[in-house]
């Protein structure tokens, strides 16, 4: 019986270092991740949030892209994915995603990771442009697309 | 031929529910006429979903635009080679290629048994029929038809997204989706066991090489993956913890755990009720990653509601999937008794044991990370999120008590490990891994972590060397062959046990390659034509590279390129001039807009010395102008050692695994293990 009693020691003690690990991980890496119109909501409420950095999921305003001044500068825009209206420039230093794409008609979701800077302007260390094969157009945007590049078709 | 694929698929729906029926009766009722017939439904819908399949490919090549799949996922510039691949380039055309792979498993495990094991046929039937049913479903019914119509004809389609159009893009979801739907026969076997309650070691040895074969799937299309995500997203890493690669490496983890565990029920009798809970789970971990996948849950679940009707459907049928499972495990409890017990903390068992609780465990902490945003959205109001440093720093230490434990378990005495044993087969080969240690320390490799993984991968060779010496010179001595034949007679007649240590091999080459990450070397830097940077290899020399200048190219109809650049490098090595290397970014016709980076890599066994141009001055190049004035181009240096090893390892792997899936009998295992268990009394059961 004594081996199995070490064995539940063992187990016991995966167990906890499973635990310790996952549990630390988690509160020394997690970041908070919002929606734009949850972002505003909380710098609304609680203005020292700005200080916290945090990630966004949004979606690239089509035909927003501007090359910076600096090297590898970036400026576009994102807005919420639900709410159109809530919008906020960015400004991302670093070299661009392949699938950063903002074509008209092209719906590219993004993740940025950073905060805003006293000029209104989100800071991001992080971009993540969603991969291709996960965004599809709707048959509307197709249309659209069709009737601008082929007007006879 | 596009209709008849859509009427194929609508036809093979009530003959999939009808065969479910026969699978599931004829076994109750042990009616073999039933049987047969369900046996025919198998092969049946193996040919209609063919036909469905040759449906939608033939969409794709004739650009019939006016199916939502073709006009979203092609365009008539597309190469006809991609207009094939289109098959599995989206959700609707993977789920009809996954329902396509597993059609082909069930005529296989059919047909192959169609003389044999007639007491688990029926069931095994039945069960393949359920996920028939279940995809054919989903296809029809979820908005997921891959033969949807839009209602008008596009003149064109959207294009295929060019981080799709190469190579290892083209080869490795079909290599992933092999690995996963082969893993279904295993699934059947066992679900027919517990449904017929034979449930001695005989499904599992009908299931072995299946497992096998779906594990080798699964590895060869995780590193497929690397591989293109290397080569095609040029930032230079191979992994990025996203939830997508995770959802691919949990049923991996899952099934190394069970081809594990497994051995311990072969020859100990025990652990039973826990095999059977890693082959349902690993089913439906599979099932988990076809659907995350191809659904973008993860990312996208408060910015997209895309597509619920799907998720619900996914979640609901693995939870019917588990509940069935467990209700039947229940209910066999009784049969799943453990022949033997633990007998001693120091043994193999406990090896294999502290293997499967670390690989389980590893399985619940990425499991943990990937849902994080959807568990926290749910409990808290809020979503939280962790990257790559989470998974790093969970998922280190786990790697590397695995890569000890892969020393440890394949000589450690079974069932109690005496002191002799212990230093008889330690003593030397922690020697050898401690000296390697030491000396990588002094010769300045000093990252704690790393450095204790390639003293323990020296370690685990060392014990895998010995074993295949002293095996193979016992033979020699024996049989009077010279050592080249000794070795090969020696893998050949335990073709499990050595194929096994060949892959443990290919693990400790591959972990050997990510403990070199904290070595790679980046520099960015923006050059003039005619100037040169410099990186420093960490191994020791120094590359120089020249921008020697841009060459463009626009409107390109032809191969679908809007514009092109071609940076020139001249490159050389402390003075040794090397290959010129080619750094290129691309804008497509199709998709409108989109762009892509083809990374110059020069790789060699040492390191991979690998150039990206991050930025050029496109608003030029898509104006024509090539103004040599104007030709400033940024570009991202990169040196990365032992690169190469992570491409070498798939190979070993596959060597390994070859060899433990080459068919012909090799009925001494289960002569042996159902002798250990007759031969070992049994203890008071305690039930695992």
């Amino acid at each position: 019986m004594g081996s199995n009693r070490r064995f539940m020691i063992g187990l016991v003690g995966v167990a906890a270092v499973v635990t310790w690990l996952v549990w630390t991980g988690v509160s020394d890496t997690m970041t908070y991740f919002l929606t734009p119109s949850e972002y505003v909501e909380r710098l609304d409420a609680d203005p020292s949030f700005r200080q916290v950095g945090v990630r966004i999921g949004a979606v690239l305003v089509p035909e927003s892209y501007e090359q910076g001044a600096g090297e590898l500068e970036h400026h576009f825009l994102v807005h919420d994915a639900d709410d159109p209206s809530v919008t906020f420039p960015v400004r991302y230093v670093g070299v661009l995603p392949d699938t950063f794409n903002d074509a008209p008609d092209m719906v590219t979701e993004t993740v940025i990771e950073g905060r805003f800077d006293e000029d209104g302007v989100f800071d991001a260390t992080v971009l993540l442009t969603k991969c291709g094969s996960r965004y599809e157009a709707d048959p509307e945007q197709l249309r659209a697309m069709n009737e601008r590049e082929h007007p006879a078709g | 031929m596009n209709i008849l694929g859509e009427l194929a698929l609508w036809i093979s729906l009530p003959i999939a529910v009808w065969g479910t029926a026969l699978g599931f009766i004829g076994g109750r009722r042990q009616r073999g006429d039933l049987v047969l017939s369900a046996e025919r439904t198998v092969y049946v819908t193996f040919g209609l979903i063919a036909l469905a399949s040759l449906g939608v490919i033939d969409t794709f090549l004739n650009d019939r635009f006016e199916y939502w799949y073709v006009a979203n996922y092609s365009s008539s510039t597309l190469p006809t080679f991609y207009k094939v691949a289109g098959l599995w380039a989206g959700q609707r055309g993977s789920l009809l290629f996954w329902l396509l792979l597993l059609c082909l498993f069930s005529v296989l495990a059919v047909w192959s048994n169609r003389r044999k094991n007639r007491e688990f046929m029926p069931y095994v039937i039945g069960t393949l029929m359920v996920l028939q049913t279940f995809f054919i479903v989903v296809l029809l019914f979820a908005a997921v038809n891959p033969f949807e119509r839009l209602g008008f004809t596009p003149v064109d389609g959207a294009g295929l997204n060019p981080q799709l159009q190469n190579y290892w893009m083209t080869i490795h979801p079909p290599t992933l989706y092999l690995g996963f739907t082969a893993f279904t026969i295993p699934f059947a076997f066992a679900m027919a066991a517990l449904f017929s309650g034979r449930l001695d070691s005989r499904w599992i040895l009908l299931t072995r090489k299946w497992i096998l074969l779906s594990w080798f799937f699964l590895a060869n299309g995780i590193i497929f993956g690397m591989r293109w995500a290397y080569e095609e997203l040029g930032w230079g890493g191979y992994w990025f913890w996203d939830p997508v690669e995770n959802a691919s490496l949990l049923p991996w983890l899952t099934a190394t755990a069970f081809l594990h565990s497994v051995q311990i029920q072969e020859s100990r009798g025990m652990l039973k009720v826990w095999n059977m809970g890693l082959v349902v789970a690993t089913f439906v971990l599979t099932i988990f990653a076809t659907f995350l996948t191809r659904s973008g849950l993860i990312e996208s679940v408060h910015t997209f509601a895309e597509n619920t009707t799907i998720a619900f459907i996914f979640l609901g049928f693995m939870s019917l999937v588990i509940a069935v499972a467990a209700v039947m495990i229940l209910y066999r409890l009784p049969l799943l008794k453990s022949a033997n017990q633990i007998e001693s903390f120091i043994s193999r068992e406990s090896a294999f044991l502290f293997n499967n609780l670390i690989l389980v465990a590893t399985t619940f902490a990425v499991m943990w990370g990937t849902l994080l945003p959807l568990l926290s959205e749910g409990f808290l109001g809020q979503e939280i999120s962790v990257g790559p440093a989470f998974f790093n720093r969970v998922n280190v230490p786990f790697g590397i008590a695995i890569l000890f434990l892969m020393g440890v378990g394949p000589v450690i005495a079974w069932r109690r490990a005496s002191k002799r044993n212990l230093q008889k087969n330690f003593l030397v080969p922690t020697g050898v891994g401690l000296t390697a240690a030491a000396v990588l320390w002094m010769a300045g490799a000093r990252v704690g972590l790393s450095v204790m993984t390639f003293g323990i991968a020296a370690f685990v060779l060392w014990v895998i060397g010995v074993e295949f010496w002293k095996g193979t010179r016992a033979r020699a001595r024996i049989e009077g062959e010279g050592l080249l034949p000794a070795f090969y007679h020696l893998v050949m007649r335990n073709r499990r046990r050595w194929g096994g240590y060949i892959v443990h091999v290919a693990i400790v080459i591959l972990f050997t390659a990510f403990a070199a990450a904290p070595w790679y070397t980046e520099i960015r830097q923006t050059l003039e034509p005619g100037e040169s940077a410099t990186i420093e290899s960490p191994l020791g020399g120094t590359y120089t590279l020249t921008y020697e200048g841009l060459s463009t190219n626009f409107n390109d109809v032809e191969d679908n390129l809007a514009w092109q650049a071609v940076a020139l490098l001249s490159a050389s090595k402390d003075g040794v001039p090397l290959p010129p290397m080619s750094a290129e970014k691309r804008g497509y016709i199709r998709p409108a807009g989109s762009t892509s980076t083809e990374v110059a890599i020069r790789a060699t066994p040492v390191e991979d010395l690998y150039v990206t141009l991050a930025d050029v001055n496109t608003r030029l190049v898509q104006a024509g102008v090539n103004d040599p004035t104007q030709q400033t181009a940024t570009f991202t240096f990169m040196v990365k050692p032992l690169v190469s090893w992570i491409w070498a390892s798939a190979f070993v792997l596959t060597i390994g695994a070859l060899i433990g899936m080459w068919p012909g009998g090799q009925g001494i295992p289960s002569a042996r293990s159902t002798g250990a268990e007759a031969r070992t009394p049994s203890p008071a059961p305690t039930g695992d």
